[in-house]
């Protein structure tokens, strides 16, 4: 029995609280993307350089001496117009056009790539890294807990929390969400849908670029780290449900927890092939994803 | 006559008065090595170093009155660029000899040519045992230390520093990482440290966190690490993050933690200690005028690679004047077996695997954040590094 209460409070629980940290990351990343997708019905192949820049400008910005909260307002409001400009600028070319899927997926896949090595060439192949901003660790019931993996933990929930809100709880998010469902019509009742997307399209990648900052003391910064969440994000969109906001918080934390326990008990190696089987088994019985309603975000 | 002809045969008879002009024909050395990519950084070490020693030797009247001469080809530390870059230096501008392959593929692929063009290789980087083990050529010479000497160094400082220790290993779940956990750990085994448990964790893993359960479950004393590059700033900050690295002494490969990624690792690096055939800081007064000069020429210091690659040559030249030329069997004589002297100490060149002995040392990283200083902190002979000769082919 000792054993067993040993096991729980030493190995199961701490590993199941790092996955949630992990999680919340992941679920951070496939927020945006799926906004994007819910109600632009764009698959934002760049979503994981928008990130990367978030974490370079954080970097960037604390250098010339811009503390760490200050940084979780400045850098979202300066991806802002970025995202703003990226949709009016490029996606809103071919956005009205027969083939809008795959031209939109190949010209944001493009951005990605471009938006890559713009990063190397300002700041080189070599990893950086900011300050931990909160040092320190506390104990919980016996498990060490790294203060800032809790503070990434609540800031995470709450941040999700007031995108559900601001999307299905404000007259604006029902402005957004009717262009989304029925643009023409939306349109004819005087909503502003040339805004509305762009101001969507701007908001996802300003989450992605709070992502950026929130995760860069963790996991460090480099050119091509816009690559490491993306799968898994998109994945969480998929199993989730496309466009689905609440699909992609469960999705994202059960998923994560899967990787963290699984790994525990089999190669973590296998943690990858374990969650994308699960996406092809979800894609198969329930194509349009546990919460999906195409559509209809 | 057409006009490119006409330039052509004009270039042809300039030339010939150029070579009959000079003293005697050039030596040339061909080296391939990544001047692009990721191994940039290294290539750039390899360049300096051989650069460095081409112009000392030359200043000093060349080999046999004859200059050297280095011909540079970007690699892409990719094997199959290698062996173009290398074919083309061996029949369009029939060099002497080659060197800088970093990628061990690279070497590898490049020694195989190598046979086929009766000419000899080098090698100045490539740590994979097997170049001078099962896949060893007689055409194939290696002048730093392999993987196997470097975790014999280390293995021979934890039993001295740190008798009969608890150690965990960690490595990226790929070839280079299982390899040289195995190799690691069989050296520290036989000197009597105790294995406590082992992980593998993906090449380019993002969290490492997931995997401290186990290590702080095994309770060991020493960690012993081969993650590489960007793996290793996540590995020691995140561990950093959980409170590990206090009573943990981490050792690791040599290639774990370098001058690439010690600047985003900051403080969590200091007390790293690794097994490896040069540090900068070694006091000898060779390697102090070798530092001094190459921080004069580059403006920064020499690492591994760059002191490995300016002792190549002086291993070369007194292979060639052994030898009495550059004729392929009279030199790979004249190199067997052959010492020198190298800003690292004298290595021997073994003659029957071809790889060289040198005295190992175990570096310790000290750093506040800012600044790192890499001190030696151990000396391991060359003999009782080197292990024994496993190639059979020559």
């Amino acid at each position: 029995m000792a054993d067993l209460i040993d096991y729980l409070q030493f190995v199961l629980a701490p590993q199941a609280l790092n996955g949630l940290s992990l999680g919340v990351a992941v679920v951070l990343m496939a927020l945006g993307l799926t906004i994007i997708f819910g109600l632009l019905d764009v698959i934002n192949m760049a979503h994981g350089e928008f990130y990367a820049m978030g974490a370079f400008l954080s970097l960037t910005l604390a250098g010339l001496g811009v503390g760490f909260w200050a940084l979780l307002v400045l850098v979202p409001l300066l991806m802002l117009p970025i995202g703003w400009l990226a949709e009016r600028w490029l996606i809103a070319r071919v956005f009205h056009s027969r083939d809008r899927h795959i031209l939109t997926l190949l010209l944001t896949f493009g951005l990605g790539m471009i938006l890559e090595d713009l990063l190397k060439l300002i700041y080189g192949p070599n990893t950086l890294r900011p300050e931990n901003p909160i040092e320190g660790g506390t104990e919980i019931l016996g498990m060490f807990l790294p203060n800032y993996r809790l503070f990434l933990i609540g800031f995470g929930l709450a941040l999700i929390a007031a995108v559900w809100l601001v999307v299905f709880r404000t007259g604006l998010g029902a402005m957004v969400r009717a262009a989304a469902f029925d643009k023409d019509m939306a349109s004819s009742l005087g909503v502003p849908v040339r805004r509305v997307y762009a101001g969507t399209f701007a908001f996802g990648v300003a989450l992605a670029g709070l992502a950026g900052v929130l995760l860069a003391p963790i996991y460090s910064v480099f050119p091509t780290m816009g690559r490491d969440f993306i799968l898994m994000a998109f994945t969480v969109v998929i199993v989730g449900g496309m466009g689905s906001i609440q699909g992609a918080v469960i999705a994202g934390l059960l998923l994560t927890q899967v990787q963290a326990l699984s790994s525990l008990y089999i190669s973590p190696v296998w943690s990858d092939p374990l969650v994308f089987g699960i996406m092809v088994l979800v894609l198969m019985v329930r194509p349009q994803g546990l919460f999906g309603r195409l559509g209809h975000a | 006559m057409t006009k490119t002809t006409l330039l052509g045969t004009a270039a042809l008879i300039l030339l010939g008065l150029a070579g009959g002009a000079s003293a005697a024909e050039p030596i040339r050395i061909g080296v391939v090595t990544p001047l692009s990519g990721t191994y940039a950084p290294i290539g750039q070490q390899v360049r300096w170093g051989l650069e460095l020693a081409t112009k000392e030797a030359n200043a000093a009247g060349g080999i046999m009155g004859r200059q050297i001469e280095l011909l540079f080809e970007d690699e892409e530390a990719n094997p199959a660029v290698a062996t173009q870059k290398a074919e083309k230096l061996f029949q369009v501008n029939k060099v002497d000899f080659l060197t800088g392959t970093v990628n061990s593929g690279s070497t590898l692929a490049v020694g195989q040519l190598a046979e086929r063009n009766g000419r000899l290789i080098a090698t100045t980087v490539s740590f994979s045992d097997a170049i001078t083990t099962d896949k060893c050529s007689p055409n194939v010479f290696r002048v730093n230390a392999r993987a196997g000497q470097q975790s014999a160094a280390l293995a021979e400082w934890l039993a001295k520093d740190k008798p009969k220790a608890k150690v965990y290993y960690l490595g990226p779940d790929y070839e280079m990482g299982r390899s040289t956990v195995a190799a690691f750990k069989a050296a520290a085994e036989k000197t009597g440290a105790q294995s406590t448990g082992e992980v593998f964790a993906p090449l380019g893993s993002k969290d490492y966190s997931q995997y401290f359960g186990q290590l702080r479950a095994a309770r060991p004393s020493v960690l012993y690490t081969s993650t590489a590059g960007n793996d290793t700033v996540r590995l020691l900050t995140q561990m950093g993050e959980y409170g590990l690295l206090r009573n943990l002494t981490i050792v690791g490969a040599s290639g774990t933690v370098t001058a690439q990624n010690i600047g985003a690792i900051g403080k969590a690096a200091d007390g790293f200690v690794t097994g490896v055939g040069y540090s900068a800081e070694l006091a000898t007064p060779e390697n102090k005028a070798f530092v001094a000069a190459f921080r004069k020429a580059y403006d920064t210091a020499p690492d591994l690679y760059g002191a490995d690659s300016y002792g190549l040559i002086g291993f070369f030249k007194a292979a060639v004047e052994k030898a009495g030329g550059t004729d392929t069997d009279a030199l790979r004589k004249a190199m067997e077996g052959l010492s020198w002297n190298t800003p690292q100490g004298t290595k021997t060149m073994r003659a029957g695997d071809h790889q060289a002995v040198q005295d190992m040392y175990a570096v310790r990283i000290s750093s506040d954040g800012t600044n790192n200083r890499f001190d030696v902190v151990g000396t391991v002979p060359g003999d009782a590094a080197i292990g024994p000769d496993l190639c059979t082919r020559f």
